[in-house]
């Protein structure tokens, strides 16, 4: 299996550590990952909300780029593979909007064809092939109380991220990194407003001390089911939590620590990959000393 | 390339759909935690003060772009498109938040959205190769020629 691997800006840049932990995964599992030269996605809550046109033709440009190197996209952040899938869906629509992307990026040298699709790891991992490859190769269990936190953009809004699986009338509700995770022995919890959301685009546009509350409320909830660490699939949403608790305890005096893992750092530890290696020595919240509790060292 | 319009985006007709439940309102995560306008109230305003009005208030602004508004309607209104189509238009008046602007502004120079400051010690550490420049001139040619500078300097 075969990816054009697509990194984002926040990944390579603040979190080399889960850039880091994917490849290694991936490699373990078989996955080919390909660099091609993308720029930023862009973000659907940034340039869309300013300047559709010019969040159209950025994504456009990504996607032709993977259309060259034949290769289906592979996304390890919920805002990258919701600007990508979306745009993908709209070009592959609207013959309009074909038109004028490629009408400028035709100067370029590029042509949206409409003839790759695009993924994120964690459905990636989810097929029943690496399910399996994750079952044979899994080293140790991790023993631990963990909540799963999606990030709103993975799977809304439906009609563009999973067309094909709901009515109308249906929420889609996210059940794969739960699925995933028990099969390394991690207890996937169920928590109170599991599908709230972090904070991080309200605290990164406009008010980020109103980010934050949201971070506060969602991670009191968390707390309240006894969670031991928190596993999410989005940068935006890992730094939200994880840094989110330094500033907390800055101003509320806040003791409690919670964990935060990008899912492949968990994968890869079960895998029999070191803290290390995951990337988890960069991380604010420590992991060490609870992995250290359940002998995964 | 031309500016998005806002009743090509969204259908004029849909704001007549909407029977004010709140349910949208009731799920908001902006709305527990900032002086937002809320998804009700913005199709309200729509119809009796009009688009203008909207697009000109700061608090359009306050939304974690979750979607779970739309999710939850049960009109099936398409308010992410609606919410799009009016702070593109509240962008091309200038009314566009200073972080969000900073944000698009540093985009549109280096093609990325984060600033890369000594960062090949940094992959280093994790055993990766460094960075891939990005194609930055390319990235702003195109965004000139997309229009963005209808609404953004850079």
């Amino acid at each position: 299996m075969k990816y054009a691997l697509f990194l984002g800006c926040a990944i390579p840049i603040k979190y080399p550590g889960f850039e880091a932990a994917t490849r290694l995964v991936c490699k373990r599992l078989g996955i080919d990952l390909v660099d091609l030269p993308f720029a930023c996605c862009p973000p659907a809550s940034s340039l869309k909300m300013v300047h559709h046109p010019s969040w159209l033709a950025l994504a456009a440009r990504n996607l032709c780029l993977a259309e060259d190197a034949g290769l289906d996209i592979i996304t390890l952040c919920s805002g990258c593979v919701n600007t990508l899938k979306e745009a993908n869906i709209l070009l592959k629509q609207s013959e309009t909007k074909r038109r004028k992307v490629n009408r400028i990026l035709g100067q370029f040298g590029h042509h949206f064809k409409g003839a790759i699709e695009v993924t994120h790891i964690l459905d990636v991992l989810y097929q029943d092939t690496f399910v399996e490859r994750i079952i044979r190769n899994t080293q140790r269990e991790i023993p631990l109380r963990v909540g799963c936190h999606y990030g709103c953009h993975y799977f809304r809004p439906p009609k563009y991220m999973y067309p094909e699986e709901l009515s109308p009338t249906e929420s889609y509700v996210p059940v794969k990194m739960d699925h995933l995770l028990s099969i390394i022995g991690v207890e996937p919890m169920e928590y109170s407003r599991k599908f709230l959301c972090c904070g991080y685009p309200l605290g990164a546009n406009t008010d980020q001390e109103a980010g934050y509350a949201l971070t506060r409320q969602k991670l009191s909830l968390l707390n309240e089911r006894n969670i031991q660490a928190l596993s999410v699939i989005c940068p935006s949403c890992f730094e939200q939590f994880d840094m989110g608790q330094i500033v907390l305890d800055r101003k509320y005096k806040e003791k409690q620590r919670m964990p935060v893992f990008f899912l492949t750092q968990l994968i890869g530890l079960a895998l029999g990959m070191s803290y290390k290696e995951m990337g988890l020595d960069v991380h604010r919240v420590k992991a060490k000393k609870l992995l250290t509790q359940v002998k995964v060292e | 390339m031309t500016t998005l319009r806002l009743w090509q985006h969204f259908n004029r007709e849909d704001l007549y759909e909407c029977y004010q439940c709140a349910r949208c309102t009731g799920s908001c995560p902006a709305m527990e935690v900032a002086p937002a306008i809320g998804p009700r109230e913005t199709i309200l305003r729509c119809l009796n003060v009009g688009h203008q009005q909207v697009a000109e208030d700061e608090r359009l602004w306050l939304c974690c772009t979750c979607h779970v508004c739309e999710d939850r309607c049960p009109q099936q209104i398409p308010i992410g498109d609606l919410l799009v189509a009016l702070r593109n238009s509240a962008a091309r008046r200038g009314n566009i938040p200073g972080r969000l602007g900073m944000a698009i502004e540093l985009l549109a120079k280096t093609g990325r959205s984060m600033i890369v400051h000594q960062l090949d010690e940094m992959r280093a550490h994790h055993g990766l190769e460094p960075l891939q420049p990005v194609a930055a001139d390319e990235i702003r040619e195109i965004l000139r020629k997309t229009g963005l500078k209808e609404v953004i300097e850079f």
